[in-house]
């Protein structure tokens, strides 16, 4: 399942994603647990929560996000 | 505030043993605030990623020794992305006797990521780990000693915009540049091992206790849903309008207009001709255009009291961390015209000033973004000055010019945005935003942001409002604005349908954007003839500072490009306008 169509609000684990050194940074990577927060119309980024911070990223990143239930 | 300078001060280079301290750390972690408070130069601070976009150099003091202290942007990791990341890796590759890495307190495991990079560059390394009320209100817990251990260096626990532990982190770090180095071997790990080293500290160091959220934690949480996000948006937008331009009318009705015209103007008046004779010098001082009546009316009595409510506004937007959650919003409208929810920080700014938001765009990762930020804030983007004067016109006389002339800048910023998102080579980038803690500001850093913006406006303003007024004056007097005037007559007259007057306002308004509206102020136009007469003003060219900033950030050839392209389209959008709201029959 990817990140994008997750459900909101329950923690996952990231199983695989594409290399993105800023993501990567930021504290986005495989093995990270993080949730959904926010979705936005048409589109829009998802605002995902990792630890107490939250991130927002395009829906074209989080596509590309494999994850798996927690 | 030094936000319009794109560097400090130049400090004299540093001597081989001048002391060098450098302030690092992850964006948004209160680098400036520390930086503002140990040294006494205040640079800009704000609530949002990417708030430094150069360095700013300051002295600190230890007994009779001095050091340079450097801030610098915030950078997520060694490998820079943007130009302003980039500017604090150069730093940190040129060396310092010091670093002083500041740490999130409310995000540990990020930052320590950075920590560990900087930990290994064989400096010494002095932690302050900083929002620690924040976290604590969060009900993170960091065993301090621990961590010092962990990271075997000192860790200071801090409240920057409290001035909590500033002196302990100012004398450890003394303590540590006047120490010998001891040379260690800079190591290289992996990015899985320093993660998975990350992993363990976080593990060892921190305890998260359940805490029922604060207020503002759960504004921050609503204010990134669709609903009620985007009611919220609304909402923050109508009350932020209101207050500025009710409150300045109101201001402006009740206190500044009797103030000026049944105190100042009858005294100054008074005063000057008790000692100069009636003719040419006497008219330059307190006439029409006279230096001592417009030079304090415009700026003072018409400007300053929409100016100051604006700072006040945008003062607490950028220290609630409100901005991003508004791009995040807008994420998709954005995405429309080749922009993200990201660029929405520097495009608020604008509407202060387009000098930082024009450098605030070093902040952004791709040049596509920068110059199509700088394109629509040059064109379409009124300035606070700007906005003030229209108000100061179009208030009073017809509240529905107001809003036209602002709707229309905002439809202007959608299509020269997707005109340019095709002009532009280059991909959209996708949105990867840090979204802040929003916090409640506090209060001194408000009311000292304020006032220091104030004052910075003053200064930055007075200057130029002054010349432009006396090259006015002169014009007038001299009748050299008539020849000038029957010049631009098929123009301004013919084209445009305004008084022949209205010369002046384009002549002026090359030094500043108000002044390309205030002219107007004096000439009894027809609602039709005040809108036009706007818009002209709106798309006009930006100030000669703004050409400036778009040479020196980008090329010479861009300046001129804005240069023509803004000044056409004001005289084909206003004349168009003009000629077909009169066929329509409108006067
Ligand atoms: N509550 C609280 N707020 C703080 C503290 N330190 C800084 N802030 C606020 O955090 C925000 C960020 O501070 P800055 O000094 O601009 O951060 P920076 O590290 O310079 O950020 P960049 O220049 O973007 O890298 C500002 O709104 C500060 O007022 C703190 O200890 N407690
Ligand atoms: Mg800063």
């Amino acid at each position: 399942m990817d990140l994008a169509n997750y459900r909101k609000g329950k923690p996952c684990i990231i199983e695989h994603m594409p290399k993105n050194n800023l993501l990567n940074s930021m504290g986005i990577r495989e093995g990270s647990r993080v949730s959904i927060k926010s979705r936005q119309l048409f589109g829009g980024p998802l605002v995902i929560q990792y630890g107490s911070r939250c991130l927002a990223i395009d829906k074209k990143i989080a596509e590309k996000i494999k994850i798996k239930e927690v | 505030m030094k936000c319009h300078n794109t560097k400090s001060r130049g400090l004299p280079k540093s001597a081989p043993d001048d002391i060098r301290i450098l302030l690092m750390g992850n964006p948004n972690v209160g680098k400036s605030v520390i930086f503002s408070k140990l040294t006494g130069v205040n640079v800009m601070a704000a609530n949002y990623a990417g708030t430094t976009v150069s360095y700013t150099e300051g002295d600190i003091h230890y007994g009779r020794k001095t050091a340079t202290l450097i801030d610098v942007p915030g950078t997520y990791s060694l490998d820079a992305t943007s130009p302003a990341e980039e500017v604090a890796v150069n730093f940190l590759e040129d060396g310092a006797n010091v670093i002083v890495c500041v740490l999130d307190a409310t995000n540990l495991e990020r930052n320590l990521n950075l920590a560990l990079q900087v930990k290994h560059k064989d400096i010494p390394v002095v932690y302050a780990l900083n929002l620690i009320d924040v976290a604590e209100s969060k009900g993170i817990q960091i065993d301090v000693d621990k961590l010092e251990k962990e990271l075997d260096a000192p860790v200071i626990p801090t409240i920057a915009t409290r001035n909590v532990g500033l002196k302990e982190l100012l004398d450890k770090t003394w303590e540590r540049a006047l120490k010998d180095p001891v040379p260690t071997e800079p190591t290289h790990i992996s990015h899985d091992e320093r993660w998975a080293e990350v992993g363990r500290i976080v593990e060892n160091v921190q305890i998260v206790e359940h805490r029922h959220p604060t207020f503002w934690e759960r504004f921050g949480d609503l204010a990134v849903q669709p609903i009620p996000g985007i009611p919220i948006a609304i909402l923050v937008l109508a009350l932020s309008i209101g207050f500025v331009v009710g409150g300045g009318q109101g201001i402006r009705a009740t206190i500044l207009l009797p103030l000026l015209n049944n105190v100042y103007v009858p005294a100054i008046t008074t005063f000057v001709s008790s000692f100069v004779p009636e003719g040419i010098l006497l008219n330059v001082l307190v006439g029409e255009y006279g230096v001592l009546i417009k030079g304090i009316e415009w700026p003072f009595f018409l400007i300053l009291p929409y100016v100051a409510l604006f700072f006040i506004v945008m003062s607490f937007l950028e220290d609630s961390g409100y901005l991003p959650r508004l791009g995040i919003l807008l994420d998709s409208i954005l995405r429309q015209i080749g922009m993200t929810g990201s660029n929405v920080v520097p495009m608020v700014m604008g509407y202060g000033c387009a000098v930082p938001a024009i450098l605030g765009t070093r902040a952004a990762t791709s040049k596509k973004q920068r110059l199509m930020i700088t394109g629509l804030v040059a064109l379409a983007v009124p300035c606070v000055s700007q906005t003030g004067a229209f108000i100061a016109l179009l208030g009073d006389q017809s509240v529905f010019a107001l809003v036209f002339v602002f709707l229309t800048s905002l439809i202007a910023l959608m299509v020269a945005g997707a005109i340019m998102n095709r002009l532009i080579p280059g991909e959209n980038e996708p949105l990867l935003m840090e979204v802040p803690n929003l916090l409640k500001p506090n209060s001194n850093a408000l009311v000292q942001k304020v006032w220091l913006k104030i004052k910075q406006f003053v200064y930055d303003a007075q200057g130029p409002l002054l010349l432009g007024i006396l090259f006015a004056a002169l014009l007038v007097e001299t009748g050299l604005l008539l020849v000038i005037a029957n010049v631009l007559e098929p123009l301004v007259v013919g084209w445009l349908g305004l008084p022949k007057e209205a010369s002046l306002a384009l002549m002026l308004g090359i030094v500043r954007r108000e002044l390309a509206v205030l002219p107007l102020l004096a000439l009894e136009l027809t609602t039709l003839q005040l809108i036009v007469g706007s818009l002209v003003g709106l798309f006009y060219l930006p100030c000669i500072t703004v050409l400036a900033v778009i040479f020196k950030e980008f090329h010479f050839r861009l300046a001129i490009y804005t240069l023509l392209f803004t000044t056409l389209t004001a005289f084909i959008f206003g004349g168009v306008f003009n000629q077909v709201a009169r066929l329509l029959g409108f006067q």
